[in-house]
């Protein structure tokens, strides 16, 4: 595959992985108390859906490698987000919610590690 | 063209600004995580330095005045966000707990934490001095 070929595809899919963050995050954040949680869904949604994508491509004899940075890397990769989860847990920590910070930091690890589990499963099993 | 249209296609175009740049050299990164081999190749693995580098310039917009909006669409959203991922760092640690090597992936879980929290601290502190 021809290098600009590859960068393009990474690139049409951060743009509209990144506009359904800002949205999603946006729309989230006056329903739930803390912001937080926009951020958590986000980031379990794309594990999941990563991990099925994977699984799919697995199943085909690893001939989507297009699909792969289309989606993989360009859009989920863009869609979810490291920055902001420790950007957040960085600010609970400084107003001491110890709580808080154990509860995001072991949910999101957890969650995304078995929402990515159950998508590859789901993806290889097809 | 209403005023309310304008600015939501304003916000827009900053982040897909901010994300284009910073999904490409996210991706960059990784082809030089997987061109490097053995030891190496499971600490640059995860995207741990696309992660990291975030880490850092988030923490200097967060230090930023909170009416510098524009600044933290285009930075902070697009940039910061499409160049860390989180999906890629669950792909990696699920592929490490698959293939038998727990205590890598505590490492690189642990890096990627502890690294991160260090790093936006690092940020806010750089980006205090630069608020103007």
């Amino acid at each position: 595959m021809e290098k600009s070929t590859a960068a393009l595809l990474v690139a049409l899919g951060a743009v509209p992985g990144a506009w359904l963050r800002f949205r999603v995050v946006n729309h989230w954040e006056p329903m739930l108390p803390r912001k937080h949680w926009g951020t958590f869904g986000v980031n379990v949604i794309a594990a999941f859906a990563l991990g099925l994508v994977v699984g799919l491509e697995q199943s085909c004899n690893g001939t989507g490698q297009r699909l792969l940075l289309l989606i993989g890397t360009g859009f989920f990769g863009s869609f979810s987000t490291f920055s902001s989860f420790i950007g957040e847990v960085h600010a609970e920590l400084r107003q001491r919610h110890w709580g808080e910070v154990l509860l995001l930091v072991a949910g999101s690890v957890l969650g995304g590690l078995l929402a990515l589990k159950l998508g590859l499963l789901l993806g290889m099993e097809s | 063209m209403n005023q309310a249209l304008r600015h939501e296609l304003r916000d827009l175009a900053l982040v897909a600004a901010g994300a284009i740049p910073g999904a490409l050299l996210r991706w960059q990164l990784e082809l030089v995580a997987s061109a490097s081999g053995g030891r190496l190749r499971a600490i640059t693995g995860a995207d741990l330095l696309a992660n990291l580098l975030g880490c850092l310039l988030i923490g200097v917009l967060l230090a930023q005045p909170p009416r510098r909006t524009r600044l933290y669409l285009w930075g902070g959203i697009g940039f910061c966000g499409s160049l860390t991922t989180f999906s890629s760092w669950m792909l990696e640690l699920v592929r490490g707990l698959d293939a038998g090597r727990p205590l890598q992936v505590l490492a690189v879980l642990a890096i990627s934490l502890l690294g991160g929290l260090a790093l936006v601290q690092v940020g806010y502190g750089l980006g205090r001095r630069l608020r103007p």
